[in-house]
């Protein structure tokens, strides 16, 4: 029965899409030369637009302000000035309070890409306060955005037969009912060991599926992004935990661009957090030192601006 | 946000909640995914050439293969159609999300 639902929902969407794109094509014969002769396909618009993007090296309102690119980037002494500015603003602060100012300061009024220059006066500011080394592009890697919205994901089966009460204490989100992109995290149980209970415990789920080369560059982005630690931050309460990517997604036309663990989630914004604006950078850490879960960096976190 | 022009205009609550439910690999997942982006991209587009004069078709492709992500776009079609497309845009997803449900 299930078997038949899920056929009938697939061939639903796929025979809906099919029929979009006739009708587009005899409705626009002179779009559809257009894209052909430029070689664009809409299904794979939004890689082609993360490809320009990741070029120009920014976002904005390109038709009706001039760029600001790789000429903008700043000089290290530049930042280290910035830096040194913010921190001397308030005087002796809490380092989470800190984080919080700087970066209501830095930050854009509106979730978005960050420009290269923006994500290097971040990456400085972070590791200053929390003294992770936190990077938007690592190894020549770089997501389609560092700043985004991030949304409540469900536990994943780390091996055949695993069931949501081997993962408590958060129960209320479920398990989901498919396996991750990267499949069961262990064979069997006997073989679960600490650190993949810790992977899946806090996991982050990035927009793989959206990069510009993620097909073309198999088997090495999808080795390279397996268990790759980040650093989310929640940018309205400092809030800060290292996470292992597990899974890809969210689709785009949820309104986010991340995902986090129950465990995530719970850390960044307690019980009631199901999405709020977060910065996700790599961890640079060739060495493994640095442990998943909360970013102890302060004494006392900031509960108090939970979105709900 | 950014990485289309329109992106903020296409949220369909409830959808992914749908899909998940009804696959079991990441695979078969951002197959229906991808299904859905043909369907939001192809019926946005509708939307604004529908409301578009044809004589303004070419430039606003030209700007549109070039600057996908420009929201600077919003605000020339807003300005050639004379009406307010983010609107349309909206209402043409609603439509889309009530067709999925």
């Amino acid at each position: 029965m299930q078997k038949t639902a899920n056929s009938n929902f697939r061939d639903l969407l796929k025979l809906k899409s099919i029929e979009t794109k006739l009708h587009f094509e005899k409705k626009y014969p002179h779009v559809h030369k257009y894209f052909l002769e430029k070689g664009l396909e809409l299904g794979k618009l939004r890689q082609h637009s993360a490809k320009l993007i990741s070029a120009g090296a920014l976002t904005g309102t390109l038709l009706l302000s001039p760029p600001t690119g790789a000429g903008q980037l700043p000089t290290s002494t530049e930042i280290v000035r910035d830096i040194s500015e913010l921190g001397n603003k308030e005087g002796h602060e809490l380092p989470q309070k800190e984080l919080i100012e700087s970066l209501k300061v830095m930050l854009p009024s509106e979730v978005r890409p960050l420009a290269r220059d923006e994500e290097k006066r971040l990456e400085q500011m972070i590791k200053d306060v929390t003294s992770i080394p936190a990077k938007a592009a690592l190894e020549g890697e770089h997501l389609n955005t560092s700043y985004g919205y991030i949304g409540a994901e469900q536990h994943l089966k780390r091996y055949p037969g695993d069931i949501l009460e081997n993962h408590g204490p958060y129960y209320k989100e479920g398990m989901a009912p498919g396996l991750g992109a990267w499949g069961y995290f262990s064979r069997s149980k006997a073989d679960l060991t600490l650190n993949l209970i810790e992977n899946e415990k806090w996991y982050a789920v990035v927009q793989t599926l959206y990069l510009s080369d993620w097909s073309e560059r198999q088997p090495y982005l999808k080795n390279w992004y397996k268990y790759r630690k980040v650093m989310i931050v929640n940018t309205k309460n400092g809030n800060a935990v290292v996470a292992a990517i597990a899974d890809s997604g969210p689709a785009a036309f949820t309104g986010k661009h991340f995902g986090g663990s129950p465990e995530v989630m719970e850390y960044l914004g307690g019980a009631r957090y199901k999405k709020g604006a977060v910065l996700l950078f790599f961890v640079d850490d060739p060495e493994n030192t640095i442990k998943l879960g909360p970013v102890k960096y302060n004494k006392i976190n900031n509960y108090d601006h939970t979105i709900l | 946000m950014t990485t289309l022009f329109y992106d903020h205009l296409i949220i369909i609550k409830d959808l992914d909640k749908k899909i998940k439910k009804y696959t079991s690999s990441n695979d078969e997942m951002q197959e229906l995914w991808f299904y859905v982006e043909e369907l939001i991209h192809h019926r946005v587009l509708d939307c604004c050439l529908g409301n578009l004069p044809q004589k303004h078709h070419h430039e606003f492709l030209e700007m549109f293969h070039n600057h996908p992500h420009d929201t600077g776009l919003l605000g020339y079609l807003n300005e050639k159609i004379g009406k307010d497309v983010e609107k349309l845009i909206k209402a043409e997803m609603k439509k889309l999300s009530n067709e999925l449900k």
